[in-house]
């Protein structure tokens, strides 16, 4: 069976499953008696089969964008390498698509076994979303992506705008798919209300439109798209490590070199961004009802959050070790110096952006007004000031200021599992406590940032001051690659099964009462063996597609218009 | 080597520099020993700065090299997130068995009578002005202390006392309320008083309605809506009768409950 009879039926499946999925919905008998799932329960099947889609969706989903971005890059710099990179990435999105749209279809059909009531209410809730929009957006992006990368050899030369046009139109697509089946997602946390009316009132009079655009849809949306480009960016990085280790010559060696380097810089920009999108879709999230700001700060999922702290710092050691490694085979690295007044402000900066934080919380502007221009002083001031420093000494003050914003960050209020249970031998003294306050959380967060920033700016000018030789990086740095895929795919999981278990004794918060015998929230230990099973059978999965795609390319050596790129080719 | 062992050095004497200045500043010992791992954890990445450079890996002994390493994140993870304090589900588990036994019992969403829980809370508040009035007449001088009966025994349908304390617990109050010692204090005011001021109806209404009372000192939390306004709809009207009737029992002058202000 060729590609596209391939890819055709496994779009006609998923159809198949949707329509079969969501019409048994009428034929459901209704209070009839949900299955018991063998060997994991009800709870955790829906959670292994719903992450696993989501996983799949966000690659599918970030990959696009990321491709867009490098083929309009290499059209722009006629630098043939990121075509390259953009047809190898697109290659096995199309395979996962495929993946994703079978998972989707499975989905729903263990919601129908498991919670057939409720699911049958969600979908009566949501019909036009489920029974049409989704699936019409599905098969849209599923035409324009294989249409995006069958014309990618027709549509080259003059004809380059038209293919990254349609490139774009994918996207716009993708994204309005995100944004239809955010709707629901975002409806079973944050449900429609009205002051003075009761929730079953407020869904009575509810247009579908109020349903979809309730009070964490934006947010998700915008944390979902950030953290898809970002995760998108890892999974590329991730095979660029793959295929750098498998690569059979120096210069394939140094094509996938640059590959993993441009993958891995496109990730950490959207990464550096993904805690504070978060942070707005939890502020919304308390906004709407304050027990969640209990339930995930202080309370049950207290730890969880703790766990997210130690996965995100070590996601930022990652990254800028990566840069560590990168620098050692740029030529003429030791020449590069920067302003004094770099790692003078890294060291300020926790200090400074906590007490700010803690002075003017959010929204009082006067933080900001505290710390842009303590964050800008390097890059505008830094020219006036004669001293300088080292590359190598500028990187190990952010490694250091890495570490203490991290530990600053994984300091808890306590060290109990709830804090309405909490002993005096185990939580923070009364003079300290502010080190366990959010003002003091997000100061730790701005300050890794700011650390990670100045160690890629000086990264980027030594790039521009020393010459890159592609395929000498240290091997080493292909493990730091495979690991931050691990790790976002790892955090990826554990915040949404925190978004997930927010609802508690609930499906639909308020609304739909969830008194199963798996409502309970699970231990922060069951939860993350169950997170690092599904992220390993992602990993299987995308290696397989990565065996699947690029592989035969290999074997067969490739077409002329990736040309090699010699290594010490700036 | 020298490097590595001079880093160690410096690892350990920060180390123990964090523990013993965390020590002298009255940090608990997890704490203490908390500070110590974060050093631990720097110098480990000082140590893979100056690592020696490896080569790029190939064939079988990439893909086993890679396969290890995936088995020591998978471990890593799972076991380090196992180390963290651990959430007992059996409280939770407990909940839903009450309320799942209670839907079996009849009605799911008010098994108890209303009216009953207000008849057998006025019997309790006179039974407890009646012992204010003993304890004053033997000239304490004490304020006046009555709390709730600790282990009234089997639950009964009928026993709203049992079920506002069951509620409590259910609806997660103590997250933000400080009562009997217990529960945070500082994101709610501590309600161990509250009978003094406010009379069964009043709780409840507040329950109903947050916006209808004030704490005095919690304005910012009032203003911001804290308090959810979730009850009337989650809880059926004996449920919410039931607990303010058990919170009404609660007048411990001893504590600084704050004075509820009418707004609404």
């Amino acid at each position: 069976m060729n590609i596209p009879t391939r890819n055709l039926v496994t779009l006609l499946a998923f159809l198949a499953l949707c329509l079969a999925g969501v019409s048994s919905v009428y034929a459901q008998t209704p209070g009839a008696s949900s299955l018991e799932f063998p060997y994991t329960g009800n709870r955790a099947a829906v959670w292994i089969v719903a992450q696993f889609h989501t996983l799949l969706g966000a690659f599918v989903l970030g990959a696009p964008i990321f491709v867009v971005i490098a083929e309009w890059l290499g059209y722009r710099k006629q630098d043939l390498r990121y075509d390259r990179m953009a047809k190898e990435v697109t290659k096995i999105t199309v395979i996962l698509f495929s993946l994703t749209a079978l998972t989707g279809g499975l989905f729903i059909f263990v919601l129908l076994a498991t919670y057939p009531q409720f699911t049958t209410w969600l979908i009566n809730q949501f019909y036009l979303v489920f029974a049409v929009i989704y699936p019409l957006m599905f098969i849209l992006g599923a035409i324009a992506l294989y249409a995006y990368f069958y014309t990618w050899d027709a549509w080259k030369g003059e004809k380059k705008g038209r293919h990254i046009a349609l490139g774009v139109l994918l996207n716009l697509l993708c994204l309005a798919t995100m944004f239809a089946i955010n709707g629901p997602t975002s409806f079973m946390n944050t449900p429609v209300k009205e002051e003075g009316i009761s929730p079953m009132e407020a869904l009575a009079v509810a247009t579908l439109w109020d349903k979809i655009a309730n009070a964490s849809w934006m947010p998700l949306n915008i944390h979902r798209i950030d953290g898809n480009i970002a995760f998108g960016g890892f999974v590329v990085g991730l095979i660029a490590a793959y295929m750098h280790m498998s690569a059979k010559s120096q210069e394939e060696r140094a094509y996938y070199d640059w590959m993993g380097f441009t993958a891995n810089l496109i990730a950490v920009g959207a990464m550096l961004l993904q805690p504070f999108t978060g942070l707005l879709l939890a502020y919304e999230m308390c906004d709407y009802d304050f027990s969640f700001c209990q339930y995930m700060m202080v309370e049950q999922l207290s730890m969880f959050f703790e766990m997210q702290g130690a996965i995100v710092g070590l996601m930022f050691l990652g990254c800028n070790y990566y840069v560590w490694l990168s620098l050692r085979r740029i030529q003429g690295v030791e020449q590069v110096r920067m302003t004094v007044l770099a790692p003078v402000v890294m060291v300020l900066f926790p200090p400074v952006a906590i007490w700010g934080l803690t002075t003017y919380w959010i929204p009082e502007p006067m933080s900001l007004a505290i710390l842009i221009p303590l964050a800008l002083a390097p890059f505008l001031l830094g020219r006036f000031i004669p001293m300088t420093v080292s590359v190598q000494t500028v990187m190990k003050v952010g490694f250091l200021m890495v570490v203490v914003s991290d530990a600053i960050w994984l300091t808890p209020n306590g060290f109990a599992a709830t804090g309405a249970r909490m002993v005096e031998d185990l939580k923070l003294p009364e003079a300290w406590d502010f080190i366990g306050k959010m003002p003091t959380k997000l100061g730790a967060i701005l300050s890794l940032v700011f650390a990670t920033t100045i160690n890629y700016a000086l990264y980027g000018k030594a790039i521009r001051q020393g010459t890159i030789v592609w395929g000498k990086i240290d091997g080493i740095s292909q493990f730091v690659l495979i690991f931050l895929a691990f790790t976002s795919i790892w955090a990826m999981g554990l915040m949404g099964a925190v978004r997930s278990l927010l609802r508690k004794y609930f499906h639909t918060y308020n609304l739909i009462p969830d008194f199963t015998a798996e409502s309970f929230t699970p231990t922060l230990s069951y939860s993350a063996w169950l997170i690092t099973g599904i992220t390993v059978v992602f990993f299987i999965v995308v290696s397989v597609a990565v065996f699947v795609a690029l592989r035969p390319l290999e074997l067969k050596g490739r077409e002329p218009e990736g040309s090699p790129v010699p290594a010490g080719t700036k | 080597m020298g490097k590595a062992i001079f880093k160690l050095v410096i690892g350990l004497a920060v180390g123990s520099g964090l523990w013993f200045t965390a020590k002298a500043l009255g940090f608990p010992s997890v704490f203490q020993w908390a500070f110590f791992i974060y050093a631990a954890i720097g110098t480990v990445v000082f140590l893979l700065l100056d690592i020696p450079s490896m080569k790029p890996q190939s064939g079988w002994g990439a893909a086993a090299s890679v396969f290890l390493f995936f088995g020591v994140l998978c471990v890593g993870y799972g076991a380090g997130a196992s180390l963290l304090p651990q959430f007992d589900p059996e409280d939770e588990k407990g909940k839903t068995a009450r309320v799942l036994s209670s839907a079996k019992s009849g009605n799911p969403l008010d098994p108890w009578k209303a009216d009953e829980v207000i008849q057998r809370t006025k019997e309790l508040d006179e039974k407890v002005k009646e012992l204010e009035a003993r304890i004053k007449a033997l000239g304490s001088g004490q304020p006046t202390v009555v709390q709730p009966e600790r282990d009234p025994g089997p639950r009964t349908v009928g026993d709203p006392m049992k079920i506002g304390e069951e509620q409590w617990q259910l609806q997660e109050c103590y997250n933000c309320h400080k009562l009997r010692g217990e529960g945070g204090k500082k994101r709610g005011p501590e309600l161990d008083n509250i009978g003094t001021y406010l009379t069964v109806d009043q709780i409840k209404q507040k329950i109903m309605d947050p916006k209808s009372y004030m704490a005095t000192g919690f304005e910012k939390e009032w203003e911001k809506g804290r308090m959810p306004d979730k009850f009337k709809d989650v809880m059926s009207d004996g449920e919410i009768t039931a607990l303010a009737a058990w919170l009404y029992t609660f007048k411990n002058t001893a504590v600084d409950t704050p004075i509820p202000v009418k707004k609404k």
